[in-house]
Parts: C-alpha cells; sequence; structure tokens
C-alpha cells in the first residue's frame, strides 16, 4: 500500500518537483511550498498521513523504484517516471483517505475509542480497576466526561455503541478484513489487542502496509459519521473537534487577519517581523484556500491569462520555466495565479 | 487499634508478609528506615499502612513516572482517595490546584524533578509531613547503575532541621549502595531490614557454548522443546526481533518486547502473556517493569546482565507462585567484552568534560552538547551536576571511577559465571547474607537434573485465530 501511494503521488508530481515533495507531503510538513503543492497537484488525501515517517524508509522505496525502472532521479533530486512506472501507477487501485481534513487527529478519535470500550469492556465484566490503554491524561479526561455524558452507569451505553459501531461498520464499502484490522487495535477485558507487526504477519503485509489500511479506515468511517451526523449520536460525539475546519496554518491565518483589517502587504512584513518572503507564502496559501480571497489587487486578470496560456504552451506549472517566459512577471505573482487555479 | 487490624480494615489482609511489621514499627517509632524488598513483595504497603496513623500527609518521591501511576492507581483501587500524584503530567491550572490543596491529601507522590521546583519547595516546607519515602533508593547512589543526578539535590533537600522518618525503598543495593543512600539523605542510625534475596524454587542453570551460532543452535532448539511461559533476555532490539521472528517460524507462540514499540503494542504483549496467548517472551531489559505474572516457569539469558543485581532482578521474575523455575545463562567466551562496551556507552567521557569547559570559556551554554547530539541526555545530567560542584579535574577522576565501577560489575557478573561452586552460594554471599540451605536441583555446579525439571513442551498448542469483526465487536462490548 506504501508503494502504491508513492506511485500514485509520484505520479502527481512528475517532472514538477524534486521527490523530497512527496516525502513532505506524507509527513504533512507545514510549509508555504508544501502548502501550495497540494492544492496545485492535488494531493490533499495524502497529507500528513505519516506524521512519523523515516527518512530512510522513503529513501529505500525510492531506491526500489529505480531499481525496477519505474522512476529516474538526477542528482537535483528532480525526477521523472519510466514508461514502466507510469503503468505501475495506473494499475494502484484508488483510495479514500482524507489526510487533509483529519491529520493524524484519526489517531486521537482511536485512543478516545481504545478507552471507551476498554472501560466498557471491564464494566460488563464487572471488573471495577484495569490499566488504561491510554496513559495520555487529556485523553482520559475526555473519555471520563464522555462516559459521565452518557450516564455509563445505568449499563446501557454498551448496548448502544454496539448498535452504533454495527451499523456504521455493516455499510462501510472497506473489506471485512480491514474491520477486522480496527477491531484488534481494540482491547477489553480478558481480551487483548493484536500488535501491529502480530496483524501485518496475519495480513502478509509489512507494519507500514497494516498502519496505512488502519488509517484509511478509520477516514472513511469518520467522514460516514460526519456526513450523517444525526445517525451516530455516539460516535459523533468521539469524532468531535477532530476534522480541521480552518485549512490554513496558524501563522497563515493571522496574516490573513491583518490584511482583513486594511494592512498593506509592506505592513504586514514589518509588524510580524517576519520575512517578505514568508509573508508571500502566506498570501499564497490564501488565495488557493480562501474562496473568498481575491489576488486583483497584486495581478491583473490579462496577466493571469498570460500565465495560463503559458502553462499550456509549455505544459508545465514550473515557476523557472514560466518565469523565463513572462519575464515582466515577478515570482509572487506566477504563484498566486497558480494557486488561484484557472478562471 | 492492633497494626493486623488496620491492615485489614485498609486492605483487607489478615497477616504481614516478611519485613513488613518490622519496618512500620519501626517508622511509627520515628526511626529511619532502609528497606530492600523485591517488586512484588508488598514495599509499598511499609508506607501505605502508617499513613492511617499518621494523621499526617506521607510524601513519596518516585524516580519513574509510570511506577508512580501504577501506585496511585493501586492506592485508588483500595478506595483511597486522597491521593494525587504531582508530576510534570498535570496541566499548570491542575498543578495549582494540587498546590493549593496539598495538605489534605493523604498520599502525596511525586518526582525528584518536582521536588526542586521553588513552589513545591516553599509550600511543603509550610506543612507538616508525617513520613518522607524515597523509593527505588538506589538512584541515588553514584555508584547505582541508574544514577539519577536530582536525586542527589534532594539529599540537601531532606537534610534539613524537623523533618519527619524517611523510608529509603528499593529492590536491589549492595552494601555499597546502601551506605551511599544512608549518606547522601543523611540518615540517623537507620533500621534495616533486607528481605532474603534467596529464591530456593529457582534453579540456576548456567550453559557454556563456543560462539554466536552455537548459542542460536541451542536457544532454537531449547525454546522449541521445553515448556513455557519464559522469558528470553537478549542484548539488542534487533536480536529480540530475529529471535522472535525465528522462533515464530517454527510455531512458537512468541513476541518481541522492547522499548521500541509504541506504548499499545507494549501493553498487548504483556496482555497476552498474562493471558496464555503467549508462551515466550523475547525481551530486552525494558521488559519486567511492573509485570506481574506469576507462573513464568523459565528466565533464560541469551547475553550477560550488566552486573548481579540486574541478574537477580530479572530471574526473579520467575517461579513467583513457589513452584520449581528455571533460570539459565548463556555464555560465550569474551560475552563480558560486549558487556562492558554497553554499560559505558552512556557515561561522559573525559573529552566531554573539555568540551563542557570549552564552550563555557566561550560563553556558549553547556547544554549545546546535548542539542548537537554530542552524548547521551544522561550522560549530561550527570556531567552537568559534577561540573557545577567540582574542578574539571576531580570530576574526570570520577569518571573514570564511574567507568571502573561498571567494568567491576561486569566482572563480578563474570565471575559468578565462571565459579565451579556453588553458584547460588555465590549470589546470597554477593548480597550480604548466608545460605541457609541449599535446594534440590541447586545450581549448575551443584547439578541440575533438567529433564525433571523442564516439561516437555504441550507442541499442539493452539495459535489464537481472528475472529470475525461482528463477534469481536460483540465481545469486546458485551462479553459474549
Amino acid at each position: 500500500m506504501f508503494h502504491q501511494i508513492l506511485l500514485q503521488i509520484f505520479q502527481k508530481l512528475n517532472k514538477e518537483r524534486t521527490i523530497s515533495a512527496a516525502y513532505h507531503v506524507l509527513r504533512g510538513k507545514r510549509s508555504g511550498q508544501t502548502i501550495q503543492d497540494i492544492g496545485l497537484f492535488q494531493l490533499h488525501q495524502y497529507f500528513g498521513l505519516l506524521p512519523k515517517l523515516s527518512r530512510t524508509t522513503f529513501d529505500e522505496a525510492v531506491n526500489l523504484f529505480m531499481q525496477n525502472s519505474w522512476l529516474n532521479v538526477q542528482e537535483s533530486g528532480h525526477f521523472y517516471m519510466e514508461t514502466l512506472g507510469l503503468q505501475r501507477a495506473q494499475q494502484t487501485p484508488t483510495f479514500f483517505f482524507d489526510g487533509w481534513h483529519y491529520r493524524g487527529n484519526e489517531h486521537v478519535f482511536f485512543a478516545r475509542l481504545s478507552l471507551i470500550v476498554q472501560s466498557l469492556s471491564h464494566q460488563a465484566a464487572a471488573v471495577r480497576t484495569f490499566s488504561p490503554i491510554s496513559r495520555d491524561t487529556m485523553i482520559q479526561a475526555w473519555v471520563r466526561t464522555f462516559l459521565q455524558a452518557h450516564h455509563y452507569k445505568e449499563g446501557h451505553l454498551q448496548q448502544q455503541l454496539l448498535t452504533e459501531c454495527n451499523h456504521v461498520l455493516t455499510i462501510l464499502p472497506v473489506s471485512d478484513a480491514s474491520k477486522q484490522l480496527v477491531l484488534y487495535r481494540l482491547s477489553g477485558y480478558q481480551l487483548p489487542g493484536w500488535t501491529w507487526q502480530q496483524l501485518a504477519d496475519e495480513r502478509k503485509e509489512t507494519v507500514l502496509d497494516s498502519q496505512l489500511a488502519f488509517i484509511e479506515t478509520l477516514h472513511i468511517l469518520l467522514n460516514e459519521v460526519h456526513q450523517k451526523i444525526d445517525d451516530y449520536p455516539l460516535l459523533g460525539h468521539v469524532a468531535e473537534g477532530l476534522k480541521v475546519k480552518i485549512l490554513l496554518t496558524d501563522s497563515a491565518q493571522q496574516t490573513a487577519q491583518l490584511y482583513e483589517q486594511g494592512y498593506s502587504m509592506e505592513q504586514i512584513v514589518q509588524m510580524r517581523k517576519l520575512k517578505q518572503s514568508t509573508i508571500e507564502d502566506h498570501f499564497v496559501e490564501l488565495a488557493m484556500y480562501e474562496p473568498n480571497f481575491s489576488i486583483g489587487p497584486f495581478v491583473s486578470y490579462d496577466e493571469a491569462q498570460k500565465v495560463w496560456q503559458a502553462s499550456k504552451q509549455y505544459q508545465t506549472k514550473k515557476l523557472k520555466i514560466l518565469h523565463e517566459a513572462l519575464n515582466d512577471m515577478s515570482y509572487f505573482q506566477l504563484r498566486l495565479v497558480l494557486a488561484k487555479g484557472e478562471v | 487499634m492492633e497494626l493486623e487490624q488496620l491492615l485489614h480494615k485498609h486492605f483487607g489482609y489478615s497477616s504481614f508478609r516478611p519485613g513488613q511489621k518490622e519496618v512500620i514499627e519501626a517508622l511509627l517509632q520515628e526511626q529511619d528506615v532502609i528497606a530492600l524488598l523485591p517488586t512484588g513483595m508488598g514495599k509499598s504497603l511499609c508506607y501505605q499502612l502508617p499513613a492511617y496513623t499518621l494523621e499526617k500527609p506521607v510524601l513519596i518521591v518516585s524516580p519513574l513516572l509510570s511506577l508512580m501511576q501504577d501506585q496511585v492507581e493501586e492506592l485508588k483501587r483500595f478506595g483511597e482517595k486522597r491521593v494525587v500524584a504531582l508530576n510534570s503530567f498535570l496541566s499548570l491550572t491542575e498543578k495549582r490546584y494540587v498546590l493549593h490543596y496539598l495538605e489534605q491529601y493523604r498520599f502525596i507522590f511525586t518526582s525528584p524533578e518536582m521536588l526542586l521546583q521553588q513552589q513545591v519547595q516553599e509550600k511543603l516546607a509550610q506543612m507538616k509531613l508525617g513520613l518522607i519515602v524515597v523509593d527505588e533508593a538506589h538512584c541515588i547512589s553514584q555508584w547505582g547503575f541508574d544514577f539519577r543526578p536530582d536525586y542527589l539535590r534532594i539529599g540537601d533537600w531532606l537534610s534539613r532541621e524537623n523533618r519527619p522518618p524517611i523510608l529509603a525503598l528499593s529492590a536491589t543495593a549492595t552494601k555499597k549502595v546502601v551506605r551511599d543512600i544512608r549518606e547522601t539523605l543523611s540518615l540517623k542510625a537507620p533500621f534495616e531490614f533486607m528481605y532474603n534475596v534467596d529464591r530456593p524454587n529457582i534453579h540456576l542453570g548456567r550453559v557454556v557454548v563456543e560462539d554466536k551460532a552455537d548459542k542460536a543452535r541451542w536457544l532454537m532448539h531449547h525454546v522449541t522443546e521445553t515448556a513455557g511461559p519464559g522469558i528470553l533476555y537478549v542484548s539488542s532490539r534487533k536480536r529480540a526481533q530475529q529471535y522472535s521472528e525465528a522462533l515464530l517460524q517454527e510455531g512458537v507462540r512468541v513476541a518481541a518486547y522492547h522499548a521500541g514499540y509504541g506504548v499499545e503494542d507494549r501493553q498487548f504483549i504483556q496482555q497476552q502473556f498474562i493471558a496464555g496467548e503467549l508462551d515466550w517472551i523475547v525481551a530486552t531489559n525494558a521488559f519486567g517493569m511492573g509485570i506481574n505474572k506469576l507462573d513464568i516457569r523459565q528466565v533464560i539469558h541469551e547475553s550477560m546482565p550488566a552486573n548481579i543485581a540486574n541478574y537477580m532482578q530479572e530471574i526473579g521474575r520467575a517461579g513467583r507462585d513457589g513452584h520449581s523455575a528455571l533460570a539459565i545463562l548463556l555464555y560465550a567466551e569474551g560475552d563480558e567484552e560486549l558487556a562492558k562496551f554497553v554499560v559505558t556507552g552512556d557515561l561522559p567521557t573525559l573529552h566531554h568534560v573539555d568540551r563542557y569547559q570549552e564552550l563555557l570559556s566561550q560563553q556558549i551554554q553547556p547544554i549545546q552538547m546535548l542539542k548537537n547530539g554530542e552524548l547521551s541526555e544522561t550522560a549530561f545530567r550527570v556531567l552537568d551536576y559534577w561540573l557545577q560542584r567540582e574542578s574539571s579535574e576531580q570530576v574526570k577522576v570520577r569518571l573514570n571511577h564511574l567507568a571502573l565501577e561498571k567494568y567491576n560489575a561486569v566482572n563480578e557478573m563474570l565471575q559468578i559465571i565462571q565459579t565451579k561452586d556453588c553458584i547460588r552460594e555465590h549470589l546470597v554471599g554477593y548480597f550480604g547474607q548466608k545460605l541457609q540451605k541449599k535446594p534440590e536441583n541447586c545450581c549448575e555446579n551443584c547439578g541440575i537434573h533438567y529433564d525433571v525439571i523442564k516439561k516437555v513442551c504441550l507442541k499442539e498448542k493452539k495459535k489464537v485465530e481472528m475472529a470475525t469483526w461482528e463477534s469481536r465487536l460483540q465481545q469486546l462490548l458485551m462479553g459474549n
């Protein structure tokens, strides 16, 4: 699965970026460049899937791709996909990740759910104490409040949660093996969970692939719950506050506020004591994710048209090439136009 | 009320375990106490019970956050509500709240780091404590194997006037460490209690092999042919991984365990082991803390422990139910070199001392060394502590001494392995005790009838099969 995901990302970034760009996407790097790449190349679903992905693991995969003649990487890190690699990428299945909206929060959801299930399991067995699966005090406090809010002492919560989980898992368009995977990361009274290694052995794949299948299933489940929130009073509560609504980085958010208050870009640079280029990154981010943000004050309509014509003519979104073709425009203007999308 | 009555009222036990009553009586007479009791032998009861007659809060200083959490939960299980852990897990608001109401708790657990904070010290100075407990007290000894400079610093704090009695607790301590505990904590003529280190139901085997390959052959054969539950201790994460994979291939119900796994995975392995779904654990020395499984039949050491105390602690996890258990230590010539390399790997070197002074003279914060990854965090803590107090020359002498001590500890372990006399007698003697009686199948040198002890492995142990998601969900929530 990891290799298939990488192939898909490389296919989208083909000839346009260095291989590192794919690494940053998977790690969820919150830099202007990566955020911009997400929008330009439609990489939303892969964003931040593996925040702890090591460079070694990533490089190993890249080396394998090179050995298989799927990928050609130049010394600068720029790459293109060979015919074989493109074929392979075509054969990969469609994935249903939603990294952009969850950004690792699926693990918070699961930590909450794990502790809830563990507590209810022990309660059903009339065992009053156990060692909590999550040592995170935030999670513990959250779950305590949850259990009290749903009157767990009355003893009906088990049945209610069972009904909801059965319902959501029955209609979820994923394989039974994926549902099993999720269920075996949960534990209860005299029911230990399985380690990643054990699950991966059972599924005959790598630990990383099992973890990705788990994340994908959680993303699909969370989206189902959010779409029909009225059908899932309990799971909806567990998922509360975990879907990212504001899509800007915190710093870009601050810049946006100042801009809305009427400060100019130069003033914002001074006020925030940041580099001009950083503030430019923020504006590019705004152009990409804020539908009401107009790039008009920075680029004229005619200029934007020219950029799109050039992009078509040269078949690229590479700034360097576009800049050579349209040398009276700044890099910043080019990025704004590309970020805003075709008019 | 009699102590026995209190014991029954608050904890539901009808009698004390060896040592508990003597320790408690000494504390109630306001005497300082050093109590050496192994884990799982009711160490904590020594301060839990006095708390109910003292009517003043008991302060427990504990260096391990996870252990602290376990102890807090244990007390809550006995229905105690006035218990708090004052540690870095608390948010600022929580901490302020806890500090404000501190005197209302019966049990206050805290870490050495926390105790060094000014606001904590000020608050404690205003309070009347009934007892101060220093848990894992061997960490205080500079010759100990888990030396914590912060523990030395609290020594200064504890030596104030009008302090309540101090109870120093440890599972493993040699005579030298006991002396360090006494001096650093300025204990006044303490009552010392030491449990009987001998565990007669554990048979002490030793197998000498040619080399690494020979070791692997022996282990694979032994583990597949004999009965668990057992722990196989190995020297590295990588080795743990390799052995567990190889044994899995042979159909053994086994899992690796080391600090490289996530918290959940580690808990799952422990739970599976306790539930009997696993027969063997291949572990680094990260495994064992807080594991409560009574029927472990074998503990095997694939490589040499760093010292005798570690060895005793690790084999001590076997046979807690009192039935026969087997400890086997594997040795190939030269194993001590690897052990020495590992034990000194964490120490600061003479070069680090010079580098520290060089940075200081350039007006750079020495912590930069740590940030550059030039040495480990523990090493930096040790270096930083001593260089703030002594000259470079003195610290260098100290560091050399430390390394030598660690080498000596490995050599002491080597002597146990190489002795031609009774291994048990040697081990017990090391802790300053005398062996009362040799059990049957005592040790390798006295003679062990292995075939009597190792029951033949029941080959047809079923691997746990995965249930469908529906029935797993049902089991988890409804229990059937």
